[in-house]
Parts: C-alpha cells; structure tokens; sequence
C-alpha cells in the first residue's frame, strides 16, 4: 500500500503520509471508530489532539465518514483498502500513459512490461507444475497418495 | 392505429422492465462472490442473472401487457400514441436490432474465422462426440467453435507442444464447454446488451473455465496435466493479441485466469470438490411453478392492473 501512494500522486487518490496511513489502517481493521477507541489500545504513541487533527485532515480528504457521537466523532472508512488501491493504480496508469510524448509510447512499454511479466509468471507456474509432477511420482511409488499442497 | 398502439405500448413496457432488471443485476449481481458453491452452479446462476432482465422482460410483456392491451383497451381510433411511448417504443426496437446486429456479425466473422482456421485441416481420432480438427499453426491452440454443429479446433503447433495425456485432458476440457452449451450462452450475452454487464460476463467466464476444468479433471495426474497444458499453450498466444480478441462465437482454451486456474488444479484435492455445494437444477422448478400458480390465481386483477399502467404510458 505503501509503494501505491507514493508512486501515484493524483487529484482523485489523496497522497497519504505514514501516519494517515496507519489511522486508516486501524479503522479499516475497526470498520468504525472514534479518536478515543483508537487511542485505547495503545498502538499510537501519539496525543490526542494530533490523532484527532490527522483523522479530521481524512475526512476532509474523503476518506472517511463521520457521525457525531455525545461530544466526539465517530469516523467510517468511506472505501476498503482494495477499493482505495484500485483507485490508485488506475490513477497511476493513466497518468503513466497521458505522460509520453507520443501517445502510443507508453502503451507499447506495458505491453513489453507485461510480455515479460507473463513470461517469468508462466515459468513460475511450470516449476510448480513439475514440483508437483514429482511429488506425484514419488507418492507413487512409495504406493500412498501425495500430500495436497496450496498454491 | 389501434395495433400501432398496442405494439408501442408492449415495446415501452419491454424497454423500461428490460433495463430496470438490468440495472438491478448489475449493482447486485456481485453479492454471487459470497456464495461458496462448485464452479458449474455459480456459471450457471450467473448466466441465470445476465439473461434474467430479457426472459422476464419478454415474458412479462406477452403474458401481461399484450393481453391486458387486447382485452380491456377500447378500440377507438381517436386516442393518441403519447409523448412517452413513442420514444420507448423506438429505444425498444433500436435495443432488438442492436442485439440482432450483434449476433449477426459475432456470427458472421466468426465463420469467416473458423473458414481461414480450418483451411487444409484434417480431422483428429480422438474418440470423442464432438469433431475434433486438425489445423494450421497459426490457428488458436485450442478452440470450441460453432453452435449447431460444435468442433474443436486444435492447431498443429498443439498437437506438437503437448504430450498424449495433456492433449486427452484439454480435449475433454473443451468437450465440457460443449455439455454446457457455453458458446450459445456467450451469443445470447451478446443479443442483450446493457452497459456494466462486461464485469459480469467475464465473471461467468471465468466461472465457465473452472467449471470445465473440473468436469475434465478426475484424479491428481489429470489436473496436473490440465495445468500443464495450460502453461505450454499460454506460451502460444502473445500478449498483443489478447484470447478476448477471439470472435464471440467461440470458446477458447486459455481463457480467465491463468494464474488462478493452475493454481487450483495444483491444489486439486477429490474429497474437497466432492463436498463442494452443487445446486440442481430441479430447485428451480418449485419457484417457476408457484410464479406460474400466482399468475393463474391473480391473473385478471393483474392485468387491470397493467392495463392502467399502460394507460399513464399512452397518457
């Protein structure tokens, strides 16, 4: 997640310091929570009024929700973390590919970029396959069926 | 213009209940990722879901609408066509021969494909019910082609790259798209067309090719061999020309998720997909019957109903 936000720096994915990326990360993990419940734990080392600026510096960004709760917020993940990493990598993409200055540039770099990609992934996939061809044997001949294995 | 009314308000009806269904299915059809079910279930309820909106909306508009027009609208000549049917009624028709207009030409250059593929091709004994053919290498590896009359095409550079075993078990891959009817599914994909089903084609897609590779798979060397082959015919299709670029009318064998898919038949494990939840297709019975009943029993209030719905349409 970290390479993602500081690779991709875009008007629609807000860049996100290491703090604002750690708050999201607990409400994410919380699915809801106020500046308090954040602090209960004692994973952040920080005070209250910085936690609370940083996780109001959020919502304003439009990462969050909120509700007020007695005299406190409580705050909501607007997107799951997948959903916000979609919408960086999207952004970086077409940034990259508005950047050449010949329009298709940058698009037969990718389609190179992943050739080789799908290349080194399909070599990967055929080690697997002969490791397991092997262990097949193996199981064979010791006459007892082999362990299954996840991949 | 008593008929011309009749068939503007059918067609208005058709067009609004077809694409608020469509609608409905695409925000929701993802809540299907949540259902923990064998692959050909989930192909089949997610096929189920993408022609749902043009079944009932077809059936809806000549069960109801069209009796209800015909039995309780007076034939008078003087009432208008309205400011909102005549709109509908011509987005209707566009739809029906957009979705014409795509069937057709999927068709068309798919048998002018399958034509330059098979030229000089000689036929494969490989046992099977579907024909199986041997074609030119610059052929796809391995392809389901044709509706009516289902062949399998297998190039050169195929017969070549795999051993006996992997060439059986990818066959009898492709043999399982054909019991499933896969290639037809993928043509009425194409006769309904509505913006935001892309996600969930390529979701039944993919749904389709597990689904085949566990009717062909039946022990752990099968599924390795299916993995194999898999990985050597990848080799053969360049990334510039995407297996999606494949006329509609087929079904290729690298097809989804290879990444996805091998690493599933590695993990292949019998006693595993033998408790995996399979949903038969007769639970569908019970539901048909008692929507076929309810319509039985409230049929003439309904289409009162109907009918002053089409009223406010022609209104």
């Amino acid at each position: 997640m970290t390479k993602s936000f500081s690779i991709f720096r875009s008007n629609s994915t807000p860049q996100l310091g290491p703090f604002e990326q750690q708050l999201l990360r607990d409400l994410w993990a919380r699915g809801s929570a106020t500046v308090r419940e954040l602090l209960a734990d004692g994973t952040i080392h920080q005070a209250y009024t910085t936690v609370m600026t940083t996780v109001d510096r959020l919502y304003k960004k439009g990462l969050l929700d909120r509700v007020a709760e007695g005299r406190a917020f409580r705050y909501t993940p607007r997107m799951s973390h997948e959903e916000l990493q979609r919408g960086a990598a999207l952004d970086g993409i077409r940034q990259w590919l508005g950047s050449g200055d010949t329009s298709s540039l940058p698009l037969s770099y990718l389609v190179e970029a992943l050739s080789a990609h799908d290349a080194q992934l399909l070599d990967e996939l055929q080690l697997l396959i002969e490791r397991k061809r092997r262990q097949l044997k193996a199981g064979e001949r010791n006459g007892r069926p082999p362990k299954t294995e996840e991949c | 213009m008593f008929a011309l009314r009749g068939i503007a308000v059918s067609l208005t009806f058709f067009v609004l209940l077809y694409c608020c269904l469509s609608a409905l299915v695409v925000v929701s059809w993802r809540w299907l990722r949540w259902l923990h079910a064998a692959e050909q279930s989930v192909a089949d309820l997610l096929f189920l879901l993408r022609v749902l909106p043009l079944l009932a909306a077809v059936v809806l508009t000549f069960a109801f609408v069209v009796p209800s027009f015909q039995l309780l609208e007076p034939r008078s000549a003087d009432e208008g066509m309205g400011t909102l049917a005549l709109p509908l009624g011509a987005a209707a028709l566009l739809l029906i021969a957009l979705g014409s207009w795509r069937v057709i030409t999927a068709q068309a250059r798919t048998a002018r494909m399958v034509a330059r593929w098979l030229e000089g091709s000689s036929p494969l004994e490989t046992g099977a019910e579907t024909a199986t053919l041997r074609s030119r290498p610059e052929a796809p590896p391995l392809m389901l082609v044709g509706m009516g009359t289902p062949r399998v095409i297998v190039s050169d550079s195929t017969v070549e790259l795999l051993s006996r075993d992997e060439l059986n078990i990818a066959l009898k891959h492709e043999h399982a798209h054909v019991r499933s009817w896969d290639n037809f599914k993928k043509l009425g994909f194409r006769f309904s067309p509505f913006p935001g089903m892309g996600s969930l084609e390529a979701a039944w897609s993919q749904a389709a090719e597990l689904a085949a590779d566990d009717a062909a798979v039946s022990n752990a060397n099968d599924a390795v061999d299916l993995a194999a082959a898999l990985v050597k015919l990848s080799r053969l299709i360049p990334v510039e020309t995407p297996v999606d670029a494949a006329p509609a009318c087929t079904v290729g064998f690298v097809t989804g998720s290879i990444s996805v898919r091998v690493a599933r038949l590695l993990a292949w494990d019998e006693t595993k997909r033998s408790r995996q939840l399979r949903i038969p297709h007769w639970l569908a019975i019970p539901p048909v019957v008692a929507a076929v009943f309810c319509a039985f029993v409230t049929y003439g209030p309904v289409l009162a109903v109907t009918h002053e719905m089409t009223e406010w349409l022609v209104r």
